[in-house]
Order: structure tokens, then C-alpha cells, then sequence
């Protein structure tokens, strides 16, 4: 029999409890700094604009420049061209910009005329000029590449509007919102409703520390980090349960029992196969974030940070939440014993 | 036959039966088809995988709105002028409400917009009344207009005989129409063309021409005649302006008589858009060129004119447009002529458009990532559980084939994201095999016989495994209720895949243990 962890591994996780959570206070509390110092990058899911990638023809020589001026000059709003992709020799790129305004442009490929025109007919149809621009600038841009830089092949082409830019994040929210709360409530009906809140802790610290990771190192918030942020939350929910089961089974074996040292007991027993599963688990989204491609990326790079997070979690935020929630208002004999402890000591201070 | 020789056939039979709709995905249509046996229908592939362009499209329908707020303040002028009763000084839509000043206590006006039904006072000065649509009339607009929307649009692109195949216009919510074209049938400006041209024809007598917009202004100096206007032709390869006509604002006829239209070509095998007229526009279309020869009759589309042949003869029941098209712009001309105008305008939300390229290295990319996670997990779970590992391995091979075969069975859409769920799927899948072999273990070690060890590893384990996945399940539920297009994907595998992953580990392997080592006696179990 081949074990990682040898039978009768006894580590004192819980005893390191106070180092773990400063150790995710503090990666949080980084999180939010970054956030307040260099912003929270939104993808245009969420904030509305235009991506497009573009794969060069293998003859043509690109011109990066000549690519980034075409796209400056069609006057659109914070426009950026970067390389695409991992593979330097297929001449990929992509371009992104947020909307375009009416007017103010010298020689983009769009004529004076053709402005005047899109402008007035963005007025008759309500307004909203750059939303109509943007869905006809792309053609636009592609003309002028064309022109100016060779042939291409357009690989993708993602055009979010204001509004529904708004409507996705609401729905994200809600969705987050509502997935929590049904978790809520089955392992409360499942366990003991003091259950419950440990494992939404640990579940909102594994979505905060990944966020948190995200913002840090400058990543882009997009849907596909959104779906990635909510199968996070069924690993990590997943972990906590199976030791929740377990120190569930240790303390009805028990009548009489240290609870420090039952959470303790139970992390140990499982600690294999929370290694286990995590590794086989990590190996499947490494090999979507190598091999996987540009698409998916974003998404295997969330869920890679999320397991290693949701592990980590189940282990020093879940049980450590329990052993709280369980000393502090719980009926289990230490739990009744730290009550009356509380209780003479109130009782002095009133006598004193 | 005995118990566990119907438990094995039973699940072998579905294991089997699955195994045959996975396979039966690698045969082409053209077999698939041909054959009785095997299904028609099966995996879709997602836009995301194939290459397409789904495109979400506003419907303005404050404009439909205000258009019925014309319509009603253009009958109160009309009925006014007729009845002395109801006397109006003047009758305007600014704002989106109708505005009417009476000349007397507006007493008239009241009563009549009652009688209308659709008007609802919302505000009250000395001489003047402002009224908005009533909630109901505004929700039958609204549907109207949605409804009129849909039927063009799904004339223009998804007409099941003149449309692009396999094309998808659906409604999405009050206001919105989903647009799905796969493959690179078509490419975005020609969408472009027949979702947002309003396909509005006018027939106008050409008062006037010039090169270009300056020099027609400059001939009048004192301001375009009453009633007139300019419009210009346009070259549709680059936008040049060609020519510049004054025309008159109103049409001398409009398209709404239009029964057919059709692609054709001249002389010069030049493409050309014919079309004709019912009886009632074959009329009014004799009347005009009769009564117009040798003038020059301007076809103007969406306030451009596409030509402006001059008139030879009186032309009855049809006609032709000429223009600088291809064949392509010529039959989109038709599509649009044949599909009525777009009765309100639209605007573009979102577009997310795939290039075949990348839809075909994103299925070699997954395909690549699946097949190689796959191999590393197995490696890894033989190597550590040994024979029982292996048959957590050979239970994972038949969740995976099972997963796709629910898939097809369901005619379900796989997405890239799909394919991540499928992956992660492959990866949570062996949790629960591991989760009952390490208590199996730990049964051992604590002195059991190896079956006695086998049977409550699975027995303790069982609750486990089942909240485990049922909260995964609960997220994946709220994932596809929440989500758009590609999480949706997502969310379909996961919750499939979590479905089959239990069957695959809790009833597949223990089956397996059954067999083997059965009831034999035991030493040393393998793992």
C-alpha cells in the first residue's frame, strides 16, 4: 500500500489556526489595497466594448505599429493592440477598445460623411452613438487592416454593449448571491444548522483570496472567470463537507470528546484524500491552462488558484469556524464548559 | 440467473447504450441518416466550436411607442378638423408624450381620448394636456412590435427555404432577438445588412441632379425648394458618394406593394434586383411612369438611392433596380425587398462572432487537454491504488463516454467552456472512488476482512459522496438558470457529469469489486 500521508499522521492543524487566518486577512487586505491603489480589471462582459482577435497571413511581415495606428485613428475610446496567444510565429493579435465617439476624427477609415451619418443615425435611434459605432467600426478596422498591414484571418470578434455589459453583472451577482444561499440551506438541513456557517466562510474565502489573486497580479474579470468563481465554490463546498462528515461521525462515536481534538482527528483522517483529490483535480485544469488555448485560459487559471485555495480552506478556515461557532454556542460538553466559564466570570465582574 | 448477474447486465446494457451514442457522433451525417439504427440527431457543436456569429439585437421599442403616439395625435388633428366639438389649436409628440393645446377648457379633447381607450392623462395646465399611452395599449405595442420584428428578421435570415441553413432567431426577453449563424456562411457585414437595413423602398421622380452634394446646394441659393430633398447614391464597394438628387420628401410610392423580389441579371450578366407589384401598386406604378416619361425615376432604400433610371415607357406590374452590386448584395437586396421593412429600428447589444479557424483549434486544444488529463490521472490513481485503481480508471473511462453519450441522447450543445466542464469533471470524477478507497483503507488497517472492508467503505461513504455532489449540483443548476450562452454550456456537463460520475464510482466500481474478488476468499485486496 503506497500512502502520501503514512496512517497515524497526527498534525496539529487547528493548533496553527491563528497563523492561517492572518496569513488570508492579510492576502485579502492586499487584494483590497490593490483594488484601491491600480483599480479592478473588468472585461468587457461586464463594462461593455470590443475585442477582436486576428490571425495574420504566415507571408505577411506585421507591422505592430502600422496595426496600433489604424486602430488609434479610428478614434475609439482607450484602444490597445497586444500579441496574442503563446505561439510568437502565428502573428496573432489582439485588439480592444471600449466604445467609439461621434466626431473628432482625422482619417480614420470611417470619412467625415460616413461619421456625420452614423452620428445622425444614432441620434434618430435613441442616442446611444457609441453602442451603433462600435457594432460598425469593427468592419471598419478591418478595412483599414487590410489596407495597411496585409490579409488576415479574424479569429474572433466580441462586441458588448453598455447595457448588456450591466445586465451580466447583475446576474452574476445574483447568481453568486443565490448558489450561496440554496448551499446554505442544504447543509443545514443535512448537518446541523451550525454547520452551515462555516462552510459559507470558508466558501466566501475561497472566492475572496481568488479575486483577491486576480486583482493583485492585474488580471481581467470576465463571464468565463465568473463560471470558473462559481465551480469554485462547488469544489471548495465539496472539501468542507467530506471533513464536516467526518467530524460528524467522530463526535457521535464520542459521547465524551475534546472538540480540538476531534476537528483535528478528522482533518488527519481525510488528509489524504484531500490531497489526493486535489491533485488529480489540479492535474485535469493544468492541463486545460497548457494545453487548453487562449479561449479557456482565464477559466483554468481561476479554477487552478480556486483548488489550491479550497483545499487550504477546508482545513484552516471551515473547522476553525466550526470549533468557534461550536465552543461559543454550541451543546457539546466543552462547549457547555467554556459557557459556564464565561458565565462565573460575568458573575464575578457583577459582584466586583 | 442471479442477482449481481442482472446488476452487471444492467448496467453493462447502459454503459453500452451510451458507448453506441458517443460513437455514433464520429459517423458522418450522411450515414447517420441513411441508417435505421443509428440516431439522426446528436452532440451539437456550439458557435463557439464550429465558428458563427450569435448576435443580440435591441428592438427599439420606445420607437414603436412613439410612433403609436403619431398615430393617435394624427387622428385627434384629422377628427378635429371635422368636429367643431373637439376643438385643438395644435397636437405634438415631443418627449415621448403627446402634448395638446386645446382652445377651449379642453373638455372635447378629454372626452375623446377617453373614448380612445389608449391614452392616459399624466399631467394638467391651462391649454395644455399632456398624455402618455395607456399601460396596456403600451404592453400591445411593445408585443406588436416584437412580433413584427421577429417575423422579419426570421424572413431575412432564418426562412427555412430562402434563409441561411441552420440559422437560429429567437426572442430573448422583452426587447431583445437572438441571432445564431453558424459556420462562416455569411460574414459580418452582409449580417449586418439584413439585420439592421430597415428595407424601407421609395419611388420618387428625380427633380434634380448633380455631381456631388455642394453643387446641387449652390444651384439654390435661397434654400431647397419646398418640399424637396437631397439624397445621394452611393458606391457600395468603398462609400463614395456618386451622385447627389433632389427628390421629393414624400414618396410618389412605397414598397409596400411589393408581392416578390428576385435576383436577375441584364445584358452584361450584371446582377440586378426585379420585383413586382400586386395589382394595386401595378396601378399606381403605371400611373406614374405613364405620367412621367422620360423623367428619371430614383429607387431609394433607407434614404440612399440604389438607382435612378430614366423612365421610357409606362411600366406596369414590374420592375427592376440596377445598381454597382455582386451577386451577394443583390440577393440580400431581394431578401430584404421580399421581407417587408423592419417596422421599428434595432440596435446591435452584443455580438460574439468566431472565426472557423478558431473554432476548429479550439476542438483540438480540448480535445488535446481532455485526452492528456485523462492519461495523467490514470497514471496516477493505478499508481497509488494499484488493481482497485484501475477499475476507478476503467469507471472514469465509462463516465466519460456515458457523459457524452446523455449529451448526445439530449441533442446537447458542447461549448469550449463544455469541454472545461467536461475536464473538471475528470478530475472531481475519481473523488469519490478515492474518498471510498481511503476508507476502505482505513477499515483494513483497523483489522476488517478485505470484503467486510469493501462493504462498509462503500456503505459509510455513501452520504459522503451524494452531499458532495449535490451541492456541486446546486451550483451548476444555478449556473445554467443565471447564465448566458457559454456558462450555460458549462453548466449542462458539469450537471451531467456530476450525475454520471456518481453512478460511474459508487455503482460501476462496486459492481467491479462484486466480480472481483466476488465471493472468493481474500488476502490481500489490491489497493
Amino acid at each position: 500500500m503506497r500512502e502520501i500521508v503514512p496512517s497515524g499522521t497526527h498534525i496539529d492543524f487547528l493548533g496553527r489556526r491563528h497563523i492561517a487566518i492572518a496569513v488570508s486577512l492579510a492576502v485579502l487586505a492586499a487584494g483590497v489595497l490593490a483594488g484601491a491603489i491600480q483599480g479592478v480589471k473588468f472585461g468587457i462582459d461586464f463594462v461593455g466594448g470590443t475585442e477582436m482577435a486576428v490571425r495574420f497571413d504566415p507571408g505577411v511581415d506585421v507591422d505592430e505599429s502600422a496595426l496600433r495606428n489604424v486602430v488609434g485613428r479610428c478614434g475609439v475610446d482607450e484602444p490597445s493592440v497586444v500579441r496574442y496567444g503563446d505561439d510568437v510565429e502565428r502573428k496573432e493579435f489582439l485588439i480592444k477598445f471600449k466604445g467609439a465617439e461621434a466626431g473628432e476624427v482625422p482619417d480614420c477609415p470611417l470619412t467625415e460623411t460616413d461619421r456625420a451619418e452614423l452620428a445622425e443615425k444614432a441620434e434618430k435611434q435613441g442616442g446611444d452613438a457609441g453602442n451603433l459605432e462600435s457594432a460598425h467600426i469593427i468592419s471598419r478596422i478591418q478595412r483599414g487592416i487590410r489596407n495597411d498591414v496585409g490579409e488576415y484571418e479574424t479569429l474572433r470578434v466580441d462586441f458588448v454593449g453598455p447595457r448588456v455589459g450591466s445586465e451580466l453583472t447583475e446576474a452574476g451577482v445574483q447568481a453568486m448571491t443565490i448558489a450561496v444561499l440554496l448551499i446554505l440551506a442544504y447543509i443545514a438541513f443535512r448537518f446541523s444548522s451550525r454547520f452551515a456557517p462555516g462552510a459559507v466562510v470558508a466558501l466566501v474565502h475561497d472566492v475572496g483570496i481568488t479575486c483577491a489573486v486576480f486583482v493583485i497580479f492585474g488580471l481581467e474579470f470576465d463571464l468565463r472567470v465568473l463560471a470558473a468563481l462559481l465551480a469554485i465554490l462547488g469544489y471548495s463546498l465539496n472539501d468542507t463537507i467530506i471533513i464536516y462528515d467526518r467530524i460528524r461521525e467522530n463526535m457521535e462515536i464520542r459521547t465524551k470528546y475534546d472538540l480540538l481534538d476531534v476537528l483535528n482527528r478528522s482533518v488527519n483522517q481525510t488528509l489524504s484524500r484531500t490531497l489526493l483529490t486535489s491533485v488529480t483535480t489540479l492535474a485535469a485544469v493544468l492541463c486545460l491552462l497548457f494545453l487548453g488555448g487562449e479561449v479557456i485560459r482565464p477559466f483554468a487559471l481561476a479554477m487552478a488558484i480556486g483548488i489550491v485555495v479550497g483545499t487550504y480552506s477546508s482545513t484552516f478556515i471551515a473547522a476553525p469556524t466550526l470549533l468557534f461557532l461550536e465552543t461559543r454556542f454550541g451543546d457539546s460538553p466543552d462547549a457547555k464548559a467554556a459557557a459556564a466559564k464565561r458565565k462565573k466570570e460575568k458573575d464575578r465582574e457583577r459582584a466586583a | 440467473m442471479s442477482g449481481l448477474g442482472w446488476r452487471l447486465g444492467a448496467v453493462l446494457a447502459t454503459v453500452a447504450l451510451f458507448s453506441f451514442l458517443t460513437a455514433a457522433n464520429f459517423i458522418d451525417e450522411e450515414t447517420r441518416l441513411a441508417s435505421p439504427v443509428l440516431p439522426d440527431d446528436g452532440l451539437r457543436l456550439g458557435l463557439d466550436l464550429q465558428g458563427g456569429i450569435h448576435r443580440v439585437v435591441g428592438v427599439k421599442l420606445e420607437e414603436a411607442e412613439l410612433q403609436e403616439l403619431v398615430f393617435l395625435k394624427d387622428a385627434l388633428l384629422e377628427e378635429a378638423d371635422e368636429d367643431p366639438q373637439l376643438s385643438v389649436s395644435n397636437a405634438v409628440v415631443e418627449n415621448g408624450v403627446l402634448v395638446v393645446s386645446p382652445r377651449d377648457d379642453g373638455a372635447g379633447v378629454k372626452s375623446w381620448a377617453d373614448d380612445s381607450r389608449s391614452l392616459s392623462l399624466v399631467s394638467e395646465e391651462a391649454g395644455r394636456l399632456e398624455y402618455t399611452l395607456e399601460d396596456q395599449v403600451r404592453q400591445d405595442v411593445r408585443e406588436r412590435g416584437m412580433e413584427q420584428v421577429l417575423e422579419v428578421l426570421r424572413l431575412r435570415i432564418a426562412d427555412p427555404i430562402q434563409g441561411i441553413p441552420d440559422s437560429v432567431v429567437t426572442r430573448q426577453g422583452d426587447d431583445r432577438v437572438l441571432v445564431q449563424v453558424p459556420g462562416g456562411q455569411i460574414d459580418r457585414d452582409r449580417l449586418d445588412d439584413l439585420l439592421e437595413v430597415t428595407g424601407f423602398l421609395e419611388f420618387k421622380i428625380v427633380q434634380d441632379l448633380a455631381d456631388n452634394e455642394k453643387l446641387l446646394n449652390d444651384r439654390y441659393p435661397t434654400g431647397l425648394p419646398p418640399g424637396t430633398k437631397i439624397v445621394s447614391e452611393q458606391d457600395p464597394e468603398d462609400d463614395r458618394k456618386l451622385t447627389a438628387y433632389l427628390l421629393p420628401e414624400e414618396p410618389d410610392l412605397t414598397g409596400d406593394f411589393l408581392t416578390d423580389a428576385r435576383v436577375a441579371f441584364d445584358r452584361q450578366q450584371r446582377p440586378i434586383v426585379s420585383f413586382s407589384f400586386n395589382s394595386e401598386g401595378a396601378r399606381r406604378f403605371g400611373e406614374l411612369t405613364g405620367a412621367n416619361i422620360n423623367e428619371q425615376l430614383a429607387i431609394v432604400l433607407d434614404d440612399r438611392v440604389y438607382s435612378a433610371p430614366a423612365i421610357r415607357s409606362r411600366i406596369g406590374a414590374r420592375g427592376q433596380i440596377e445598381g454597382r452590386f455582386t451577386t451577394e448584395e443583390a440577393r440580400d437586396l431581394a431578401v430584404v425587398l421580399r421581407s417587408g421593412s423592419l417596422p421599428i429600428p434595432v440596435v446591435i447589444e452584443e455580438e460574439r462572432t468566431v472565426g472557423p479557424a478558431l473554432g476548429q483549434d479550439s476542438i483540438t486544444r480540448g480535445y488535446r487537454a481532455s485526452i492528456l488529463g485523462l492519461i495523467v490521472i490514470i497514471g496516477f490513481v493505478v499508481g497509488y491504488y494499484r488493481l482497485s485503481g484501475g477499475y476507478a480508471s476503467l469507471a472514469l473511462a465509462a463516465n466519460l463516454v456515458m457523459l457524452m453519450g446523455i449529451m448526445s441522447l439530449f441533442e446537447a450543445t458542447l461549448t469550449m467552456p463544455g469541454i472545461a466542464g467536461i475536464v473538471l469533471t475528470v478530475g472531481m470524477a475519481v473523488d469519490a472512488n478515492v474518498i471510498i478507497f481511503e476508507r476502505i483503507r482505513e477499515e483494513l488497517r483497523s483489522g476488517k476482512a478485505p470484503r467486510a472492508a469493501i462493504a462498509t467503505g462503500y456503505n459509510k461513504t455513501f452520504w459522503t459522496i451524494m452531499d458532495a455532489n449535490i451541492t456541486t449540483f446546486i451550483t451548476a443548476l444555478v449556473l445554467f438558470e443565471f447564465g448566458t450562452g457559454p456558462i450555460q454550456g458549462f453548466a449542462v456537463t458539469l450537471a451531467v457529469g456530476i450525475v454520471t460520475s456518481v453512478f460511474s464510482a459508487l455503482v460501476l466500481t462496486r459492481l467491479m469489486f462484486s466480480v472481483h474478488p466476488g465471493t472468493q476468499p481474500v488476502e490481500q485486496l489490491s489497493i
